[in-house]
């Protein structure tokens, strides 16, 4: 890494750990929302890497989220097993339901945006329906809370915002690691010239697929972090589109080509969201994260937070010529 | 090293390759020629992996590939080049071939990736992005160089001169000409003009309405009657 | 057991033209510029609850409501047309995500305007039941799936016959050679979402008179009409009647076979089978492997 983005790197890092528990502690309602954030973050997070890594756009992200934090749930409930061990066993969960739809994969954009989004309706409906194992539509209450951990009491807001900042600084770590490795340039080919890779040797079907494993595997890592975090689940709640629909919206609006611009735009768009735009029109205040998206799309499908980015830069070379 | 025994490739009703059977060892450099329409190109598709026969047999180094993925057909050592250059998209020129060597070979050698660069003479647009900053005779380069990155034992070229104009046909030519001494690959080449052919290969194979109609030497092939009916469509040659 | 299952073969028919009807604008657009409008079943949701409206505030019947219904929701239609047509790069997918966007807008304004809570004509005459022989239904049942029928009919005769209808048929089959013979492509796409939304007015009024509404319900709409367009393949409006049909079959022999919960999933699992099994659809000609 260069020297001037590590030093970055580390200076985020050290404002995330620090500066913000620090300050934002006391503040509960403040600290739940960006708990809330990152989780969102997180799933962002993993819709930007299967589109990004894998050139797959999907509208079903809720499924994996659902599908980890069900496995983990009912783990700890019915199984007794830690919670942290359980988080983890979320995600293999929803890495599982992947594998199921790999066959998926050989379609075209469309075709998979939607057939993902079948699933995703399926694995609500199955657990709606299966109660003996699900609870049903009631749901699994009583879910246990995250441990305390060298005296730390994950439970509390700081906390779980600790933790849920530990996951999405790993998965993004995984990220960066996947996509400076060979595999990540053989994908990044893979988008436009599928032929051309497989003619030299690459296996474009297994990359392909496992991205998608990938992507799982974190959308239900923060699945399963949510239901230890609220403590309560239901399917109504834990496939709900609005795990697709917030991802979407935070990944493009902060810039789905960058690592981090997901994660920024998940915390600018929901704090915003549940600041401003709750208060302005409680019902529906939803319509301006639908306008929101369409705007992006239209003017700026790299994101919002690139362009501030370059607009910044332009401002400030200016200045530097003046002085 | 590579045996097509009876091959067939049927569209339909239109039948592309019929009945090819055709036997290729490690040091042929064999020219593929025949009219437009007449199966080459098919024929290449079918040994790299692109389609899949209706009948016959395909063995490379003694095992029967027709079921054989193309990723996984690469990786023996069967090389290809399309005839319309098909770079890596978002990837620089010594990315295509970085990418190439890894998963065709298993491992990456830069001092070979190197060699390559300079025997293609792209050493000087290794960072370059491949599909935008490239002129054809450095993309048709580019073709050549991402199938040696994969250590073929076979090369399949086609048409790699189309299009070229005569400085860059001529330097192509020569790079042609080197291929087989410098890598020891077999190779079998698509092209049309028959000079070239004759120049390049000491053996040639013609193919007409997917039929092979003639295996041999320029000399003898090029004056055998069913190739010169082939070509000018006389009634008697 | 054979009367209900004979029953429930009679009930999928008739929901299954409704559900054609819904189902073909979004085919419409689908064939004619190759993108998904996501926001299809939001559309057909507004004219349901235009609909809802005019019954309530004005007393009068669903089919007094047509007019207005079709012109506010082409009207709307053609926005989201022009705004699709403002993408610049990767139409493919960036549609895909904006009239996802429209669609969250549509559902949210929805759910502004006429709350969350579930409406449905409380016109009895169209509630009443209606028998032909042993088989029974709502009247508005019946009423709607004759609808659905001349209205399809009259799709079919207008791309055949009409030249804006012959236009969209060539933009269909291939943009570039239909620019060259003086088709306006964005003059022909704009057409199709136009008729599309004729198409989803009439939807929705059918939906408000023989179902309930909900402004969640724009989302399983769209679904709905997705899975069917699939199923039917592209470039055929009989082949969207029939695979509303299946449909709806499937679901009414689920829901008598099985139970009223797993209807949703029998709609899913045909959608995937089809998508593994006959990814050309049943009558399409189109590729849908990549």
């Amino acid at each position: 890494m260069k020297s001037s983005s590590l030093i970055s790197t580390i200076g985020l890092l050290l404002a995330a750990y620090v500066a913000v528990p620090l300050l934002l502690g006391s503040n509960q309602y403040v600290m739940s929302m960006v708990v809330a954030a990152l989780i969102i973050g997180g799933v962002a997070l993993s819709w930007a890497l299967l589109g990004n890594l894998g050139g797959m756009v999907s509208f079903g992200h809720a499924a994996f989220f659902g599908v980890g934090a069900y496995v983990s749930a009912l783990t700890t409930v019915k199984l007794g097993l830690p919670v942290f061990a359980a988080m983890l066993l979320g995600g293999v969960g929803a890495t599982i339901s992947a594998v199921i739809m790999l066959p998926v994969l050989r379609l075209r954009g469309p075709y998979f945006a939607l057939a993902i989004l079948a699933y995703a309706h399926i694995f609500r409906i199955v657990a709606t329906e299966w109660s003996s194992l699900t609870g049903g539509s009631g749901g699994v209450a009583n879910i246990p809370t995250l441990p305390t951990v060298f005296g730390v009491d994950l439970a509390s807001k700081t906390g779980a915002y600790l933790v849920v900042l530990t996951l999405v600084v790993c998965c993004a770590l995984a990220y960066s690691r996947i996509r400076s490795s060979h595999y990540g340039i053989a994908l990044r080919a893979m988008h436009d010239s599928e032929d051309a890779t497989r003619v030299v040797g690459v296996n474009s079907t297994l990359l392909k697929g496992a991205m998608l494993l990938v992507s799982a595997f974190m959308a239900g890592l923060f699945g399963a972090f949510n239901a230890h975090y609220i403590n309560f689940l239901e399917p109504d709640y834990a496939f709900n589109s609005l795990w697709v629909t917030l991802p979407i919206v935070a990944a493009i609006f902060g810039g789905y080509r960058t690592i981090l611009g997901p994660v920024l735009g998940a915390v600018v768009v929901y704090l915003v969201d549940q600041l401003i735009f709750k208060s302005l029109i409680p019902t529906g205040h939803q319509l301006v994260l639908g306008v929101l998206l369409v705007a992006m799309i239209v003017f700026s499908p790299n994101g919002l937070l690139p362009l501030l980015q370059k607009w910044l830069k332009k401002a400030l070379g200016k200045e530097k010529k003046h002085a | 090293m590579l045996e097509l025994d009876n091959v067939s490739v049927r569209f339909g009703g239109l039948t592309a390759v019929d009945s090819v059977t055709l036997s290729i060892a490690s040091n042929d450099v064999i020219g593929l020629v025949g009219s437009n329409g007449a199966g080459k190109t098919t024929l290449f598709n079918a040994i790299s992996g692109l389609v899949r026969p209706t009948s016959g047999a395909i063995r490379f180094e003694g095992r029967d590939v027709m079921a054989t993925p193309m990723y996984q057909r690469a990786r023996l050592g069967i090389g290809r080049t399309f005839q319309i250059p098909q770079p890596m998209h978002e990837l620089t020129v010594r990315e295509n071939l970085i990418v190439a060597q890894r998963f065709g070979t298993g491992k990456v050698d830069h001092q070979k990736i190197d060699e390559i660069l300079d025997f293609t003479s792209l050493t000087a647009k290794a960072n370059r992005d491949a599909a935008s900053e490239l002129a054809l005779t450095e993309l048709k380069a580019l073709e050549v160089a991402k199938a040696l990155a994969t250590d073929p034992k076979l090369l399949l070229l086609d048409e790699v001169l189309a299009g070229l104009e005569t400085t860059g046909k001529r330097r192509f030519m020569g790079m042609l000409k080197d291929l087989h001494a410098k890598f020891g690959v077999g190779i079998v080449m698509i092209e049309h003009d028959i000079e070239t052919i004759s120049n390049l290969c000491p053996r040639v194979a013609v193919l007409n309405f997917g039929q092979l109609i003639a295996d041999g030497t320029p000399d003898a092939v090029f004056r055998d009657p069913a190739v010169i009916k082939s070509y000018t469509g006389a009634a008697d040659a | 057991m054979t009367e209900l299952i004979l029953q429930a073969l009679y009930s999928g028919l008739l929901q299954g033209g409704s559900y054609a009807l819904i189902a073909l604008g979004l085919a419409l657009v689908f064939g004619t510029m190759k993108i998904i409008n996501l926001a299809h079943g939001e559309l057909v949701l507004l004219a349901a609850y235009i609909a809802y409206s005019v019954e309530s505030g004005l007393g009068l019947g669903p089919m007094f409501a047509i007019p207005i219904a079709l012109v506010i929701v082409s009207l709307t239609s053609v926005g989201v047309y022009y705004i699709v047509s403002r993408i610049k790069k990767d139409r493919e997918i960036n549609s895909l995500i904006l009239t996802y966007g429209i669609g969250v807008i549509l559902t949210n304004f929805i759910l502004l305007v006429w709350k969350a809570d579930i409406r449905s004509t409380s016109s009895s005459w169209l509630q009443e039941g209606f028998e032909i022989g042993p088989f029974f239904s709502m009247r508005s049942e019946v009423i709607f799936f004759g609808v659905s029928l001349v209205l399809m009919a009259a799709l079919w005769r207008w791309l055949a016959t009409s030249w804006y209808g012959r236009a969209v048929r060539a933009v269909s089959s291939n943009r570039d050679a239909a620019k060259l013979m003086g088709i306006d492509p964005g003059r022909t796409e704009m057409v199709s979402f136009l008729v599309a939304g004729i198409l989803a007015a009439f939807a929705g009024v059918a939906l408000f008179s023989y179902g309930v509404i909900q402004p969640a319900y724009g989302g399983a709409l769209t679904v709905k009409a997705f899975i069917i367009t699939v199923l039917a393949g592209i470039g055929s409006i009989p082949g969207v009647l029939i695979a509303a049909v299946l449909l709806g079959v499937a679901e009414a022999l689920t829901v008598t076979l099985a139970s009223s919960a797993l209807q949703e999933l029998s709609g899913m699992v045909l959608f995937l089978l089809v998508l593994f099994i006959m990814p050309n659809g049943l009558f399409g000609a189109v590729r849908r492997r990549g």
